[in-house]
């Protein structure tokens, strides 16, 4: 399945380490933002951040799963945001692969974006830009 | 960062399938309701109203061409969402790479916590030395 925002990172350290980074609110507080997160399936708690027009600098969150170290699931909802984060954790030698997925802005708004400005957009352009050279309005 | 306000009335307005539906028919051309209506069933006052949420959420615009009113992509409100995705990704990004820091300077200061105790090995086994090992040898004597 596609999904909004997948990214990957890997680190030199275990999946144990990395998940103890992802766990600890403290950890999170220094690399994510100021939280009050617990490692307990159900908590719900706030990401606090600098507010920007139309978002108040809250993100609501909720851990939905929690699977040592290998999986972990949040609401996320924060501004426009009705969403979940998810974090996967896969040993790859010596480290760890972390992926990160952002998903389920409306639906699949986000993949109709960028669905139509990575294939439509080009073709607008092209009917606007010929529509204009033959002196019509597109 | 846009306006978050308008990016939520944007991702509202595409929350729907219809709607999105009505996109991507207008990301191909410019359409009139009535070509609109055609994959679709549903009257024409419903497929307007949906119009009229998109235009309010600034994805569409519409023209009228004599006895018709032709609907019409507003390129700029789908760029601005895509910003505003391409931001928050740009924001994980950078989230990401701070997890990298966090872990190597945690790394860095378990390291010199290591050296420290093997520094204070003596100490550390001088205090171990009390309370309970005391109860021991007390024990055992």
């Amino acid at each position: 399945m596609r999904t909004d925002i997948d990214l990957s990172a890997s680190y030199p350290f275990p999946p144990e380490r990395v998940w103890a980074a992802l766990t600890s609110s403290e950890a999170l507080g220094t690399w994510l933002m100021p939280n009050d997160f617990a490692p307990v399936k159900g908590h719900r708690f706030t990401f606090r951040t600098k507010p920007a027009p139309g978002f108040d600098g809250i993100v609501h969150c909720e851990v939905l799963e929690l699977d040592p170290p290998r999986r972990m699931v949040w609401s996320w909802a924060g501004g426009p945001l009705d969403t979940t984060v998810t974090f996967t954790l896969e040993p790859a030698g010596e480290g760890t692969h972390l992926r990160l997925q952002h998903e389920g802005f409306h639906g699949l708004a986000a993949q109709l974006v960028r669905r139509i400005m990575a294939n439509g957009w080009p073709r607008i352009l092209r009917r606007h830009l010929a529509g204009w050279l033959a002196g019509k309005t597109p | 960062m846009n306006d978050g306000a308008v990016a939520a009335d944007r991702f509202a307005a595409l929350a729907d399938p219809t709607r999105r539906h009505l996109l991507e028919q207008l990301a191909t051309a410019d359409r009139a309701v009535t070509e609109l209506m055609a994959g679709l069933a549903m009257s024409q006052p419903a497929v307007s109203q949906h119009l009229r949420v998109l235009r309010d959420a600034g994805l569409v615009t519409a023209r009228k061409d004599g006895r018709h009113r032709y609907y019409q992509l507003r390129p700029a409100g789908l760029t601005e969402l895509r910003d505003w995705i391409d931001q928050l990704e740009r924001f994980w990004q950078g989230r990401l790479a701070a997890l990298g820091d966090y872990l190597h300077n945690t790394e860095l200061h378990n390291t010199e916590l290591h050296n420290t105790e093997l520094h204070n090995t003596e100490l550390h086994n001088a205090e171990r030395h009390n309370p309970r090992d005391q109860a021991e040898d007390e024990n055992r004597h």
